[in-house]
């Protein structure tokens, strides 16, 4: 008996351990299980509609026919919180964010930005648009055809209205574009004319951003901004809040379906664009669906069983997928680095750090990290590295590469790992280790910094790692710490940074769009954004330097090519040199990663379509015409 | 003292336990002797290599002594692991796709099939295949080129002055090197992890750690328990109920939720692998209070303890010489307890990113994490978190072994 009870004890204890210690292994199972849907029993309950031989799939009320429903992955994190397109704060990700690559799946921009040929394409609008002749405002009409959900045509008066609602109740998009923005205004129903902000040349003060507002900003329709705006009763808080179930819309998806498990689009079969002035017939998928994810791994697991047909999600090696274990996976491009790099992950020095006002020290650690590392190990070479892609501000697309002088600027770049070259750069500057303990100080006091990334941002976390690694090997002492990323991003944000934990700190950069490598360019180094409070834009590092400021302000009205290139070849010797910041590696727009067991004819490299669509997930501005490419790999 | 010992090393489980320990002490106090090199040192650039022997490529062109063995099966095993059935089936299926008749092709003639392979096969023909399926053509259409090729491969160099490519000589396929004259040969008994580091000397080394945090946050949750057991269970009144108070707070309070409140507030950049025993240590000693204080109620009462009281003795001199001798195995035994149950909180906290640093020292919770972050469960990377998971279990298990056969030689209701 006495055996027994040991015996039993020690299974018990092994059972406990193992639950306890084996928890990698096995929380992720019910993750899966809640991943994957739960086919069986919702469908005995709900026998509702049963098309009789497709695979199908529960969703809420009714179940969706797999061979109807495209499934996506990495965009919607917890549930949706409205409708309403003037807010920034809807937590609905599958059809509001307007952006460079605005996402046009249920409202829709004038123009298409195309990342992979830097040109715009007319959606809403009809034709391209036009500058006066004197760079003072831009006009361009809208479609004929291109209609509301309620049947009503789009007009330049809707145009005009969603600009006046935005400046009038100051939104994200009219606070940042309204010193650049003098007024939209309807010349007729078809006709619309964007008024700039002139400069002291009596031209528009930055044509860029002007330019670029036509496609990254949604039209949304006047007859229902006024019965919002009569509904909350002309309160900016209460407008922005909104819920917006009533929206009307003009884009090929509204909503389905949505609960804290899952969002469900279906397709308007009155969409405008089937008319032949656009695409000329409807999107293939009917519905469009982005399950709820607990993590990535959960996400991961659901793509690999083919649950997911389009994840734009980091999957750490995701060539195993099919190299390996076969599956039927596919990214845009067939070889490292998989995706087209479009921003540059960066890590900005707190310049009012101690000792990081110090050029010698801030050179010193960008040139003694291991960048080959970080890439192979922490993007697991899903990025090109900085030997394919010298160092610079421009992302690697070549439209980008060729506005700078790469010869002008070789003798800056520095391949990393230089761990020699940085411990003689200190020694020289007299930043040594005077009282032995292994650590360099400057003026008496050791050089000890903490690298930060937040928690849970796996591939921003491991580079993180290396950079710290490589402070050891040059004698300054560079410890991690990753917060929860509602912390980070107060912090982040808000200048002054504190005196410890944000010495060194991750970061993003602009991607591709309209405005870039302008753009990204200003948010990297602009001193506007140089210690300053609630700052999305950049410079968290709080880097000035007037020469780059001159720069960053003539380029947007500068059309001269040459002109342009010397400018940018400037800035980017300017970035070099001061080292306020440097990029780790290189980033995708959006991670592309497509199952191709249910739908195939993807995006991908040398497909063949003109213009080329962009590896973007089907939904961010020219990709979405993909949605009218693929097809079904069993009809 | 010598008598309890021997009583104690009969208990068969007590000495399997035992042993297991002692053979991960010996592997933590070996393993550094004979590989010497700093176990968090990135080596591999690339995450999760997989475990086996590393033999440099450039260092066996250039070994001394070159061997020419000819065996018979090296060119089928060479062709059997470039170009394997399962690839020649699916070589087959795009032939057929393509038009040619079935019967033309024989998958287990190679040389024939490779060659209406090449004869026909265009990486431009997608044959209405999904991209996957094309692009896994592309790679085999690659990597069969030269498959049944018996001349040698011709090594060039560059000539520093011309910068022309000049033969320096010729590896032909029946050349051996013998491991032994390599000059770089790495072994990876479990690969590598994430980051690139040596998953073996990672854990060896995080072992040690958390054997460590494991003994201070047990002697801390020990000592605080005895301490507070002895004092509440022997002096009783207000100062029992004062201490019972505290406990029973701490009680109540799940021990886990207020360890990973007590963490989160610390921070990490003061989070080493100490403070995170002495916060463990802190808040776990909660039972062993307990536990004392009503053995040491029950022995309070004893003849001999009055005796003690009736000679004068101070509370202190019968608090140690009188109650605590009689509870000493049941310290020792809640100390193994403890050790273990910190082990496991410890990994339990760096899973959840609340552990100790991870630029300072590796430990069994950490490189779970890691493995767990970079999806190595749901990749087939079992050696980066399975030596992990074991490691612990067998750390965990052998106390609570060793914590049995103790308890079956001091527990006069076990003894046999």
């Amino acid at each position: 008996m006495k055996r027994r009870i040991t015996i039993l004890s020690i299974l018990l204890v092994l059972a406990v351990v193992l639950s306890a210690c084996g928890g990698t292994a096995t929380t992720e199972v019910p993750a899966e299980t809640t991943a994957a849907p739960t086919e069986p029993t919702e469908k005995t309950e709900e026998p509702t509609e049963a098309p009789t031989e497709t695979e199908e799939v529960p969703s809420g009320e009714v179940v969706l026919p797999r061979k109807e429903t495209m499934y996506f992955n990495g965009q919607q994190w917890g549930s949706v919180v409205c409708w309403n397109p003037y807010s920034s704060s809807c937590n609905n990700a599958m059809t509001i964010a307007q952006q460079d690559n605005a996402r046009v799946l249920m409202f829709e921009t004038p123009y298409l930005y195309n990342m992979l040929d830097g040109q715009v394409y007319p959606l809403l609008a009809d034709g391209d648009f036009a500058w006066d002749e004197g760079r003072t405002q831009i006009t361009f009409k809208i479609k004929p055809a291109a209609h509301w959900s309620d049947g009503t045509p789009v007009t330049a008066e809707d145009v005009a209205y969603t600009w006046a609602t935005h400046v009038k109740y100051d939104t994200a998009t009219g606070a940042s574009n309204k010193a650049y923005i003098a007024d939209i205004v309807a010349e007729d129903a078809q006709t619309v004319v964007i008024k700039a902000v002139l400069g002291e040349n009596g031209q528009a003060l930055n044509p860029l951003l002007v330019q670029s507002y036509l496609s990254s900003n949604y039209v949304i329709q006047k007859a229902w901004t006024q019965k919002l705006e009569a509904r909350v009763g002309e309160d900016s808080a209460a407008l922005l809040t909104d819920p917006a179930d009533d929206v009307v819309w003009s884009g090929p998806y509204t909503k389905f379906y949505t609960d804290d498990t899952k969002v469900i689009l279906i397709r308007d079969e009155n969409y405008w664009g089937q008319d032949a002035s656009m695409w000329g017939k409807l999107p293939i998928p009917k519905y469009l669906g982005h399950m709820i994810y607990k993590d990535n791994a959960a996400g991961t697991t659901a793509f690999k069983a083919g649950e997911v047909d389009v994840s734009q999600q980091f999957i750490a090696n995701v060539q195993d997928l099919w190299l390996k274990e076969g599956l039927p996976v596919s990214t845009y491009l067939p070889e490292a680095p998989y995706h087209i790099g479009a921003s540059l992950p960066t890590a900005f020095f707190n310049l009012g750090s101690y000792g990081l006002d110090q050029l010698a020290v801030r050179k010193a650690i960008a040139i003694a990290v291991d960048y080959d590392t970080i890439i192979a190990n922490a993007m697991t070479n899903q990025s090109a590295t900085f030997d394919q892609v010298p160092r610079s501000l421009m992302n690697p697309t070549p439209g980008e590469q060729a506005l700078y002088d790469h010869d002008a600027v070789k003798d800056l770049q520095f391949a990393g790992k230089d761990i020699e070259g940085a411990k003689k750069l200190l020694d020289d500057a007299g930043i040594v280790d005077t009282d032995g303990d292994g650590w360099r100080e400057f003026e008496g006091q050791n050089l000890h910094y903490v690298a930060t990334a937040p928690n849970g941002w796996s591939d921003w976390q491991a580079a993180i790692e290396v950079v710290a690694a490589a402070g050891k090997e040059i004698g300054i002492d560079i410890t991690t710490n990753y917060p929860e990323w509602a912390v980070y991003q107060t912090i982040v944000t808000n200048w002054p940074l504190p005196e410890k934990d944000f010495d060194i700190f991750m970061m993003w950069s602009d991607g591709a769009g309209p405005t870039q490598p302008w753009s990204r360019i200003r948010h990297l180094m602009s001193s506007e954004f140089a210690e300053t409070t609630n700052n999305w834009n950049g410079n968290w590092g709080g880097y000035k330097n007037a020469d780059a400021d001159a720069l960053i302000q003539a380029i947007p009205s500068m059309t001269d090519e040459a002109a342009l290139k010397e400018a940018y070849t400037e800035l980017v010797r300017i970035y070099l040199t001061d080292i306020p910041s440097f990029t780790l590696m290189y980033r995708p727009q959006s991670f592309h990663t497509v199952n191709e067991s249910v739908w195939t004819n993807f995006p991908h490299e040398g497909d063949g379509t003109v213009p080329p669509v962009p590896p973007l997930d089907l939904m961010d501005g020219w990709s979405v015409a993909g949605l009218y490419n693929v097809t079904l790999v069993n009809p | 003292m010598k008598h309890t010992l021997r009583q104690v090393f009969h208990s068969g489980k007590f000495v399997a336990g035992f042993c297991i320990l002692v053979a991960l002490l010996l592997l933590i106090a070996i393993y550094p002797l004979f590989v010497k090199g700093d176990p968090l040192a990135i080596i591999g650039q690339g995450t999760f290599f997989p475990p086996g022997t590393y033999v440099n490529t450039y260092d066996s062109i250039y070994a001394p002594n070159t061997y020419t063995l000819n065996l018979k099966d090296a060119a089928a095993n060479r062709i059997a692991q470039r170009l394997p059935e399962k690839d020649r089936e699916e070589m087959k299926t795009w032939l057929v796709a393509y038009g040619i008749p079935e019967e033309q092709i024989d998958v287990n003639d190679i040389k024939a099939l490779l060659d209406i392979w090449f004869e026909n096969y265009d990486p431009n023909e997608s044959l209405g295949m999904i991209y996957a399926k094309q692009r896994y053509y592309q790679r085999l259409n690659d990597s069969i080129r030269n498959l049944l090729s018996i001349e040698g491969v011709i090594l060039a160099e560059k000539n520093p002055e011309t910068g022309e490519l000049q033969e320096v000589g010729i590896v032909n396929q029946t050349d051996y090197v013998n491991i032994n004259e390599v000059a770089n040969v790495r072994v990876l008994p479990l690969g590598t992890d994430n980051f690139g580091r040596d998953v073996l000397t990672e854990l060896v080394r995080a072992t040690a750690v958390s054997l460590e945090i494991g003994l201070v946050a047990g002697v801390i949750a020990t000592l605080i328990g005895l301490t507070l057991g002895l004092l509440a269970g022997y002096i009783g009144g207000w100062v029992d109920d004062f201490i019972m108070f505290i406990t029973n707070l701490f009680t109540v309070i799940p021990s886990f939720v207020l360890l990973i409140l007590i963490s989160f507030s610390i921070g990490q950049e003061k989070r080493g692998a100490v403070t995170i025993a002495i916060v463990i240590g802190l808040t776990s000693w909660v039972w062993t209070t307990r536990a004392v204080r009503s053995q040491v109620m029950s022995l309070r009462n004893r003849d001999h303890v009055n005796l003690s009281k009736l000679s004068g003795h101070s509370i202190f001199y019968i608090i140690t010489h009188d109650i605590f001798p009689y509870i000493a195995s049941y310290v020792v035994m809640a100390l193994i307890l403890q050790i273990s149950s910190a082990i496991l909180a410890e990994a339990s906290l760096s899973i959840l990113g609340l552990g100790p640093r991870t630029t300072d020292v590796p430990t069994l919770g950490l490189m779970m994490n890691w493995a767990m972050i970079y999806q190595a469960h749901i990749m087939g990377r079992w050696w980066a978190y399975l030596p992990v998971i074991i490691m612990i279990a067998l750390i965990t298990f052998s106390m609570n072994l060793m914590n049995t056969g103790l308890d079956q030689v001091f527990n006069p209701t076990l003894r046999e």
